[in-house]
């Protein structure tokens, strides 16, 4: 089997990057490799757990990894936009002249960590919206384009919610993903205890640059995709709008709006970069339900029936992916028709 | 770029196993359908002979066929074989997508690597069968016709049911052809009937003048069944045919003496038999009572006594005895005895059946009481006489109205009366408690009322339905008057 050098590279990358991130984080494999796999695919993601679980030093150990520039911004309810884009300020010059001088916030660095975002103002959440999208920020009239690669990794606490402002939905849209850190099995808890509660330094290796991580998002989007797993893809998305025609029932009943076609584009650019990372050299209909809930659970806005039901995004989506994938005839032999 | 052999080597292989499948999968089908069609010639077995048998084995076997010429001539999509491969194969995937790209024009370095990867994977594989049996639903219930079909081929031939469709030609139209003798040849014509070609004549055929020939009593015999032949209507359905044809007992009705007497025939019994007799033994217009015919009734009277003891048998021998003597007078009286001895037997017989009991046998006997043992006038009459006007035997041209009337209170009559003025004229009274009530309703008046409540009370369903059409026509004489 002939191998591509650029593939054997990203393979070997992805697996060092998060060989390096679990020498910190104890257990939740399955959110290494999703962060891993937004960071590769171009995206930002959105962690979301309750205080204590490694969030932030997931973060802040993948940084670690990465030859690349990191900040960290702890959102809270008085911080401003400016805090985070940056501001002119006056200066003097040699001369003795005052101007008009940028100061850039912590948002230009190639890793932006905005812990605890739903802390903030809807209007300091809004600060992030140009630069997650356009890779740029305007302060002044002056467009100022963000380092290369721009990863911005968000927290937020889904229990405490008084003093918190929910994300509006196009600031949630912006992000690839939304995983959800869940509380540690007992295994992974005699380790965290472990290994943080003894006198043991664990360094973390630089294993990529910037310019490795720009070389494989453009390695990425060469993986090869199939007529008929795009159409899941596709169907998978519009399957969670309740006014399309062949949405499953559970949509109709509890869904309000669904997923952008952003959603299709994290679906598709996630199950590449996810391909890639598993050897394979095409996307297959595995890829995309394993990435279908990261992907649209933050996409999916329940109507008050759902609501008031408690309905979980999560298994509404599940049920779309199979009703999807029933449609489109990937689950059944279908040689008689 | 050309795809590697192995790649198309798996999707042929998987293209033929779909093939097999759908072949089998229609071949069930088409089976199961041809197993159900053979059974018709099957059932025809008795017609169709020999054929049957082979027509049922051709139809069985193209049902067969024809299914699995679809299942193998249907088409299988390569990139449904793929996908198929893909998931039984466990190759993610990977081979439905080499196909497709390898053939795209924007293929990139990895697209080769694809199909490098997906022909090493697929050489790799160990070729099985992928695709499922999937039986069609014909399959579970594919033994019934199939059973169905050997036991009417194994079986006798089974009879066909003798139904035809309804002719609905006129019976002029068949008469016409029965004429023309449509269906039989000259040779049929000339050859001698077979016994079994031998038919009991229908009803139009019997000759009434040869039946009429041989003697008075078989003919009013045979009239009288002819009369009470109710299929006849049946055989006329067309009453235009009808009425060309004509119905035999409108033609006999046209022939007064060959009338059958249907009361004689229905209801006669021995005692109106004698009755009947006793009335003949005056000969022409004298009184006189002829000997010779009285002691024929009388022996007649005595041979039914001795059948029915009934009770009459001393008064004939008394009669006898007289008339042996010369003396007529007496031998008359003892028959006169006889006959009342043998109607009160008849009476007795009639039971329930008659249809003057009650009152009407109380007033008799009354009457009885008053007036001895009574005489011919009070017995029951004989034919041609009664109790209808002119027809009895009271000095009144009308004759006496029935003693039944004004028996009860609440009898209502009318009464003629004639009066006398200017202008003769003639009034009818009513007569009973309604002849004495104040107020009366005019006839026209209360008519209306009853029509309406008699169509209420049928639309109630409270009449039976076979008389409502006598009612309406009740109601309707009572408008024409």
């Amino acid at each position: 089997m002939t191998q591509d050098p650029r593939v054997e590279q990203f393979i070997a990358s992805f697996q060092a990057l998060r060989g390096e991130v679990e020498k910190v984080i104890v257990g939740h494999r399955e959110i290494i490799d999703h962060v891993l796999i937004g960071m590769f695919a171009g995206g930002h993601v959105l962690l979301e757990g309750v205080p204590g679980l490694g969030k932030t030093l997931l973060i802040k150990t993948l940084a670690e990894g990465l030859e690349l520039s990191f900040s960290r911004v702890q959102f809270t309810p008085d911080l401003m936009p400016a805090d985070i884009i940056g501001t002119n300020i006056i200066v003097d010059d040699d001369q003795g002249r005052k101007h008009f001088q940028f100061q850039s916030g912590p948002i230009f660095a190639h890793i932006l960590l905005a812990d605890e975002i739903n802390r903030a103002t809807p209007k300091t959440q809004s600060a992030l919206l140009e630069g997650m999208q356009e890779f740029s920020v305007t302060v002044g009239g002056v467009s100022r384009p963000l380092p290369a690669p721009f990863f911005v990794l968000a927290t937020q606490n889904p229990i405490e919610m008084e003093g918190t402002y929910p994300l509006p939905e196009a600031q949630l849209d912006r992000f690839l993903f939304k995983l959800r850190v869940r509380y540690p099995a007992i295994e992974e808890l005699n380790a965290i205890i472990d290994r943080t509660t003894q006198v043991r330094t664990v360094a973390v290796d630089r294993i990529m640059t910037g310019p490795a991580v720009l070389g494989f998002r453009d390695l990425i989007r060469e993986v090869p995709i199939a007529t008929h797993v795009r159409d899941l893809a596709s169907s998978i998305v519009m399957a969670t709008h309740p006014q399309w025609g062949q949405a499953p029932e559970v949509t109709r009943r509890f869904v309000r709006y669904g997923a952008s076609p952003r959603g299709a584009q994290a679906l598709v650019l996630g199950a590449k970069v996810r391909a890639l990372a598993d050897g394979r050299y095409n996307v297959s209909a595995d890829d995309l339900k394993q990435l279908a809930a990261p992907a649209l659970r933050h996409r999916v806005i329940l109507n008050f029936e759902g609501e008031a039901e408690g309905i979980d995004v999560d298994t509404l989506i599940e049920q779309i992916v199979d009703t999807a994938v029933a449609a489109t005839g990937q689950g059944k032999e279908q040689f008689v028709r | 770029m050309a795809h590697p052999d192995a790649l198309d080597r798996l999707v042929r292989e998987i293209t033929t196993q779909v093939r097999w499948r759908r072949a089998e999968h229609y071949g069930l089908r088409g089976l199961f359908w041809g197993a159900v069609a053979a059974i018709g010639p099957l059932l025809f077995r008795l017609v169709l002979g020999p054929w049957a048998l082979a027509l049922a084995v051709v139809l069985l076997t193209a049902g067969a066929v024809a299914g699995v010429l679809v299942g193998l001539l249907k088409r299988v999509s390569p990139e449904d074989a793929a996908r198929l491969a893909d998931r039984a194969f466990g190759l993610a995937d990977r081979l439905s997508t080499a196909l497709e790209w390898a053939d795209r024009e924007e293929r990139t370095r990895l697209v080769d690597s694809l199909v490098a990867d997906a022909t090493a994977r697929v050489e790799s594989v160990q070729l099985r069968q992928v695709v499922r049996r999937i039986l069609p639903r014909e399959a579970r219930i594919l033994p019934v016709p199939v059973v169905l079909a050997l036991v009417l081929a194994l079986a006798p031939p089974m009879p066909l049911p003798a139904v035809s469709l309804p002719d609905f030609s006129s019976s002029a139209q068949k008469e016409e052809a029965r004429e023309r003798g449509d269906g039989v040849t000259l040779e049929d014509r000339a050859r001698p009937l077979t016994k079994d070609k031998i038919q009991k004549p229908v009803f139009e055929e019997r000759d009434w003048n040869q039946k009429g020939a041989t003697g008075a009593a078989a003919t009013a015999g045979d009239l009288s069944a002819i009369f009470k032949d109710t299929s006849l209507a049946n055989q006329r359905p067309d009453f235009n045919s009808f009425l060309k044809k004509g119905d035999e007992r409108l033609k006999m009705l046209e022939q007064m003496d060959r009338i059958p007497d249907l009361q004689s025939d229905f209801t006669s019994s021995q005692y109106k038999m004698v009755f009947k007799k006793s009335k003949e033994l005056k000969t022409g217009l004298r009184d006189t009572v002829s000997p010779q015919k009285l002691k024929e009734l009388l022996e007649e009277m005595e041979r039914l006594g001795r059948k029915s003891s009934g009770g009459w048998g001393q008064d004939v021998n008394e009669g006898m005895e007289a008339l042996e003597g010369g003396n007529t007078d007496r031998a008359m009286d003892a028959m006169q005895k006889a006959l009342d001895k043998m109607r009160a037997q008849d009476e007795a017989q009639r039971g329930g059946k008659n249809l003057r009991g009650g009152r009407e046998a109380d007033r008799r006997s009354g009457r009885e009481g008053g007036r001895g043992d009574g005489g011919p006038d009070d017995q029951d009459f004989g034919e041609g006489e009664g109790s209808m006007p002119g027809k009895g035997k009271s000095g009144s041209p009308k004759g006496e109205a029935s003693q039944r009337l004004r028996g009860n209170p609440y009898d209502v009559g009318v009464e003629g009366e004639s009066r006398r003025g200017k202008k003769d004229g003639f009034d009818t009274n009513m007569t009973g408690r309604a002849g004495k009530m104040n107020s009366r309703l005019s006839y026209m008046g209360v008519i209306g009322q009853y029509k309406k409540a008699m169509e209420d009370a049928i639309s109630r369903e409270q009449i039976p339905r076979d008389f409502h059409g006598q009612i309406r026509d009740y109601f309707q004489a009572l408008d024409e008057r």
